[in-house]
This record gives C-alpha cells, sequence and structure tokens, in this order.
C-alpha cells in the first residue's frame, strides 16, 4: 500500500509534505538552488542529521540532474509528450504549472480548449 | 583517486568517473566550438552563478582561456546559467536573428545545462567547483545531422526512427522523448546528456517502476521530491 503525500507542498512551503523526510528534502532543494551559503549549509547537516550522509549525495545527484532538464526543456522549447498530458489535469491545475512561462511550449500545440 | 575525494559524503564511483570523463572532454574540440570557446562558455555560466549568490568562486577555477565571447552569446550564457526559467521562444528567435546559429545555441545549451549541473553537485555535497581543464588545440568536427528538422520544439531535432534515418536508430534506439531528443541537432550532446541520466538518475530500463530505488540514502518517493521541487523552482512545464 503506497503512502499519501501532499503535493500541493511541493509549490507551497507553506504546507507539510506529509512524507517522511520531504521537509528536509525540500528546505535542501531550496537552499542549493538559492543565494544563502548559511541557509544550504544548515539544511545539508539537518538532512545528513535526520537521513544520513547517503541522503545528502543522493538528494544533489538528483537536484543536479533536474536543473539539467530543466535548461534542456525551458532552453530548446521542447513539448512534453501527448502520454505525459493524458490524465493529470488535476495535478497541474492543483501545483499551478501552466502559469509557469514554459507551459506554452506544450500548449500550443494542443487543439484549443484542451485541459 | 577519485573526482571528489575531498566530499565528506559518499560519491558513487560511476558518478565520479561520468564527472570526471565530461570535465576532461571540455579540453577538447566539440561539434561547434573549439576547446578554448567552450571553456570561456562554462567560466562565464560560473561567472554568472558567482554573481547571482548561487555559486562560490573556488580557489582554483582551472583554465580562463582568452577568448572574446559575441554580445549575444553572453547574454544567451548568462539567461541559461541563472534564469532558466525565464526563457521564451521571443528570446531564443532574438538570439538566431542577432547572428548566433541553431547548432551554437544547442551546443551552448548543452554545456551550460551539463556544467550547471556538476557546479549543483559539488555544491550540494559541500565541495568547490571542480577546476576546468586546459583547452586543447584542434578543430571543431562540424557535422550537422542530415535528418534534424523543426518538429515541435524551437530549435531543430533529429526525429525518432524511423524517420531519424540510420543516426536516429543508433541514437535513440526505438523511441526517446523530447527531453533527451532536445539536444540532438549535435548528437555529442545527446550523447553527454543521456549518459548523466543512466547513471545520475537512473536506467532508462527501470524509469517505469516506481518501487526501483537507484540512490543508496533515498527512495524512489523521496527522490522524486527533490527532482519536482527543483524543477518547480526552475518553472518547468515539461
Amino acid at each position: 500500500m503506497g503512502q499519501n503525500i501532499n503535493l500541493k507542498a511541493l509549490v507551497d512551503r507553506q504546507l507539510d509534505i506529509e512524507f517522511p523526510g520531504g521537509v528536509e528534502l525540500l528546505a535542501f532543494s531550496d537552499a542549493l538552488l538559492g543565494s544563502d551559503v548559511n541557509a544550504l549549509n544548515n539544511a545539508r547537516k539537518t538532512l545528513e542529521n535526520s537521513m544520513g550522509p547517503a541522503a545528502v549525495s543522493a538528494a544533489s545527484i538528483i537536484a543536479a540532474t533536474f536543473t539539467k532538464n530543466d535548461r534542456v526543456a525551458n532552453g530548446s522549447g521542447i513539448p512534453a509528450e501527448p502520454r505525459m498530458m493524458d490524465g493529470a489535469e488535476d495535478i497541474r491545475e492543483m501545483l499551478g504549472l501552466k502559469n509557469f512561462r514554459s507551459a506554452i511550449n506544450t500548449y500550443r500545440h494542443l487543439p484549443e480548449g484542451h485541459p | 583517486m577519485s573526482f571528489y575525494d575531498d566530499s565528506k559524503y559518499p560519491v558513487n564511483e560511476d558518478v565520479s568517473e561520468i564527472h570526471a570523463r565530461q570535465f576532461e572532454q571540455l579540453g577538447s574540440p566539440g561539434t561547434w566550438g573549439t576547446s578554448a570557446l567552450r571553456i570561456a562558455i562554462v567560466n562565464e555560466a560560473r561567472q554568472a552563478g558567482y554573481e547571482a549568490g548561487v555559486m562560490e568562486k573556488p580557489d582554483n577555477p582551472g583554465a580562463t582561456p582568452d577568448v572574446k565571447l559575441s554580445e549575444v552569446a553572453h547574454r544567451v550564457i548568462r539567461r541559461l546559467a541563472v534564469s532558466p526559467k525565464e526563457m521564451d521562444q521571443v528570446f531564443y528567435d532574438q538570439a538566431i536573428g542577432e547572428g548566433l546559429t541553431d547548432v551554437e545555441y544547442v551546443e551552448i545549451l548543452g554545456l551550460i545545462a551539463r556544467f550547471t549541473c556538476f557546479d549543483v553537485f559539488a555544491r550540494g555535497i559541500g565541495v568547490p567547483l571542480r577546476p576546468l581543464p586546459e583547452a586543447q588545440a584542434g578543430s571543431p568536427s562540424r557535422a550537422r545531422p542530415e535528418t534534424a528538422k523543426i518538429e515541435n520544439a524551437w530549435v531543430a531535432t533529429i526525429p525518432n526512427p524511423p524517420d531519424g534515418g540510420e543516426l536516429a536508430k543508433e541514437l535513440f534506439g526505438l523511441w526517446q522523448p523530447y527531453i533527451m531528443r532536445g539536444l540532438s541537432l549535435v548528437p555529442e550532446e545527446f550523447k553527454a546528456h543521456h549518459e548523466l541520466e543512466e547513471v545520475q538518475y537512473m536506467p532508462a530500463a527501470h524509469f517505469m517502476e516506481f518501487d526501483y530505488q537507484h540512490h543508496d540514502g533515498l527512495t524512489r518517493p523521496q527522490a522524486e521530491i527533490v527532482a519536482a521541487r527543483i524543477s518547480a523552482l526552475n518553472e518547468c512545464f515539461y
């Protein structure tokens, strides 16, 4: 049986993600892309204390990978594949993804009125 | 000696090896840029990161070749380096209109995406950014894939097989999503991006196994929390 997760906390940091390790991972992710090196050092230490040193390495390589992929996607203007769009309207709506500047790269290829 | 020997956090050997290799390859000519130009591009991206406060300048940044970047290249590099969420087609079209070719743009995009990745990883584990290699002599290959064309991205891409021909079969196998093909106008950048994905995120064969754990220390859902938050910060719809 799967664990629940509060997805909205991915875009609203006032909310609790309600998943083990989620609070520490979100704080580390924010600090890693942020400009406060003290906040980063604190978030790294908190993550290490809570989940162990391997979690710091793993979170860093995942963050690094997606910051690469985000640049590739936003910088090349690629659309999401139709298979990725099917059946996920409620999640896109909840997370406000349509408000991202990069959303147009997908929606310009969809029929008018597509959710 | 490992590429990340100075890390107090464990780094998988395959990650160390691939990062070391891709840093070394930066010292060789690319498809459209000389080695010196490519190193200058990465240095400019790093400079933008230092100025934005999102990277710390290391004591030893490595090579800093004396190459003057064009004004348009300078602008593209800086936008990609520190403001990826502000990228749009107007900006891309303007860059092309001002003389940057589409292939040069894609090589710049691939380089900045990869080296920002390496730098974010170093920052994450608390080690200095790795020094850039010395530039080697040689000319870029300047090979443009014959089957590349405008599909649904701003940049030309190699279509999936069969439309993309033999090169598509060689590069993609049966099929690749746009997130992989986005750099295919410069096949060497596609290859470098693809090999990082297999090591850093997970082998594609396991992608749909939701209980597959590729990283020591994080379950798949925990890894996806980091991935989703980073993409939200970068406002990546894909």
